[in-house]
């Protein structure tokens, strides 16, 4: 209702037909002007440097030496190579595993703030901690906590002193416990904005619908499925998407936490890219990697903007 | 079963009620741990940790964690760094955002619902896409091994992200006062520095806030940008803190703490506008 009024769509007034259909003025030139700076930031420091990027890609540039032109050298190699294959599988796991537990953490999260009746605006701002904390941070505390050694490590020493265990298990040692790890510093670090997002889809439905339910004596789990889960579907697409696209492309957590190790068990695209282009100095490969993830990209963004835009016209 | 209306009068203990507040003690529990663990550490002598003396509580409580890292390491200018690069972030950011963010949400122009897309799409690139090329660029500029790397670097994502952010709140302020204002002979200047902007300023508390946190915890670019370490930021300078696989926890989790503390204070104050933002901008319920 607010956006139809801002549109001038429900106060008849006196200005002309055209106007009042958009509420906007016609004035081309001044938006220009205001757009000047968005338009030199977008041209010179995005624009550019990914068509460079693009053509980097197709040459064999090594730092110290002159580029040559290869074609698509770099992109054959790396999608013939061992290494980028797993790097691929890596971020898939990765990416799904983390997506799917904050997708699921995220729903029982919203339900819960949404059914406390005290402390509302303290138990919503907790939440949102581990969402506002430098992933860096994250990534290093729970590194810390999956530490081998008793006195540091968060799991071993708790595990240890209660009896549960009778020697430490080196988590990050191991290729699956690594893996575990990030996996679980990402869902820590991402679960809160799914939390918050759906509480406020949550918060948007009806209260009538539930009540119309009870009394039709539709249980928790129907109720759950029938009204919740519909109301917020739009919200949960929204957010998984984003989430989606955030997590496939995380340097942080992986980098600081594994560095990509034990072996290559945890390189994902952004930490495999860095280490082709900053440690074995090939540009062109390290910059293939990237733009490889980029038809991915590019069809969650194409899905994601068709849901975001449709949301802003409403 | 109780009704909705019965219960709020009478509060009883009904399985509900455990187990919602069972719930919240295990989200309370899953926030607070790792929170808990950094501080705890932070507050531990080297032989505490090394030989877990005290697990769960500093026993005795140190601060020569703090100490150490205030005196022996850089720190102390990564974290003047790191406000310097996030506060003229936050200024350009917001500069450019409102402008443009008015532009598209309140003139029409040729070319504006290519604009609202563009600058979605831009949100949604991420850094890791972005990082070899732009470090390239600014390489080539001079400009890496200083903060105006950074200074240039972070607006190609708090920009995008807090523009789509302040169309939404541009959007539902209401047209007639504007309106009125052009009438009466204001320019579009005027209307929008005097008018609109006033109206917006949750729109832009929160973007300004959005903007410091993102820069203040920016990784990446910094990470390839900065080798100078008198012109690092925290984030990177952390990594210094590690060598090899030795890592200095006890001073790497002060340091945590230190720099966790801002953005918490500062969100401790917004919160509300916070979560409004997120859902206004970012995701519409």
């Amino acid at each position: 209702m607010a956006t139809t009024e801002t549109f001038g769509l429900s106060k008849p007034t006196a200005v002309p037909a055209m106007r009042r259909r958009f509420g906007l003025h016609r004035d081309a030139r001044t938006a220009y002007l205001f757009l000047t700076p968005l338009f030199v930031l977008v041209l010179g420091l995005i624009l550019y440097p990914f068509l460079q990027a693009v053509r980097l890609s197709f040459t064999d540039k090594m730092v110290g030496y002159p580029e040559r032109f290869v074609g698509f050298q770099n992109y054959a190699y790396l999608l013939e190579s061992d290494t980028f294959r797993r790097v691929i599988q890596n971020t898939a796991i990765f990416t799904i595993g983390s997506v799917g537990l904050k997708l699921i953490t995220g729903v029982a999260t919203a339900l819960v703030l949404s059914s406390v009746t005290f402390w509302r605006g303290f138990f919503r701002g907790l939440s949102l901690l581990p969402w506002i904390t430098s992933t860096v941070i994250i990534a290093l505390t729970w590194r810390w906590m999956f530490d081998a050694f008793p006195g540091r490590g968060f799991f071993n020493s708790v595990l240890l002193d209660m009896g549960v265990l009778k020697s430490p298990i080196g988590f990050m040692g191991s290729p699956e416990g690594a893996m575990m790890a990030v996996i679980i510093a990402n869902w820590w670090r991402g679960f809160p904005f799914f939390g918050i997002s759906v509480l406020a889809a949550l918060q948007a439905v009806p209260r009538e619908y539930y009540e119309a339910a009870s009394v039709d004596g539709a249980t928790g789990w129907r109720r759950f499925w029938d009204i919740t889960v519909p109301s917020i579907r739009h919200v949960l697409i929204i957010t998984t998407l984003l989430s989606t696209i955030w997590t496939m492309n995380d340097f942080n957590i992986v980098y600081v936490m594994t560095r990509g190790g034990p072996g290559i068990a945890t390189h994902v695209f952004a930490t495999f890219s860095y280490d082709t282009a900053f440690n074995q100095l090939r540009w062109g490969r390290g910059v293939a990697v990237s733009i490889l993830l980029v038809p991915v990209l590019v069809l969650i963004i194409i899905v994601l903007s068709r849901y975001l835009l449709r949301e802003e016209d409403k | 079963m109780a009704t909705p209306a019965a219960t709020r009068r009478r509060p009883v203990v009904t399985p509900r009620v455990v187990l919602i507040s069972l719930a919240m003690a295990l989200l309370v529990l899953v926030i607070l741990v790792p929170f808990w663990w950094i501080a705890n550490m932070s507050f531990k002598s080297y032989q505490q940790i090394q030989f877990a003396t005290s697990i769960y509580i500093p026993n005795p409580f140190t601060l020569e964690n703090y100490t150490g890292l205030w005196n022996a390491t850089g720190f102390p200018v990564w974290f003047r760094n790191s406000i310097v690069t996030a506060t003229a972030v936050t200024l350009i950011t917001l500069v450019i955002s409102a402008l443009s963010a008015y532009a598209i949400a309140r003139i029409r122009f040729p070319g504006r619902a290519a604009m609202a897309s563009t600058v979605l799409i831009l949100y949604l690139v991420p850094p890791a896409l972005m990082f070899i090329p732009l470090y390239r660029l600014l390489n080539t500029l001079g400009a890496t091994d200083s903060l105006a790397a950074l200074v240039l670097a972070y607006p190609t994502f708090t920009v995008p992200f807090c523009t789509w952010l302040l169309i939404g709140f541009f959007k539902t302020t209401p047209m007639e006062l504007e309106e009125a204002a052009l009438v009466d002979g204001a320019t579009r200047w005027q209307a929008f520095t005097r008018i609109i902007l006033p109206l917006v300023i949750p729109g832009l508390a929160a973007s300004a806030i959005f903007a410091f946190t993102l820069s203040w915890n920016e990784f990446l670019y910094a990470l390839v940008m900065i080798q100078d370490e008198s012109a690092m930021t925290v984030p990177v300078g952390l990594n210094l803190l590690i060598y090899g696989d030795v890592f200095d926890w006890g001073r790497l989790m002060s340091a945590s703490v230190i720099t966790t503390l801002p953005v918490v204070i500062l969100y401790m104050f917004v919160v509300r506008w916070m979560v409004q933002g997120l859902t206004a901008g970012a995701v519409k319920g």
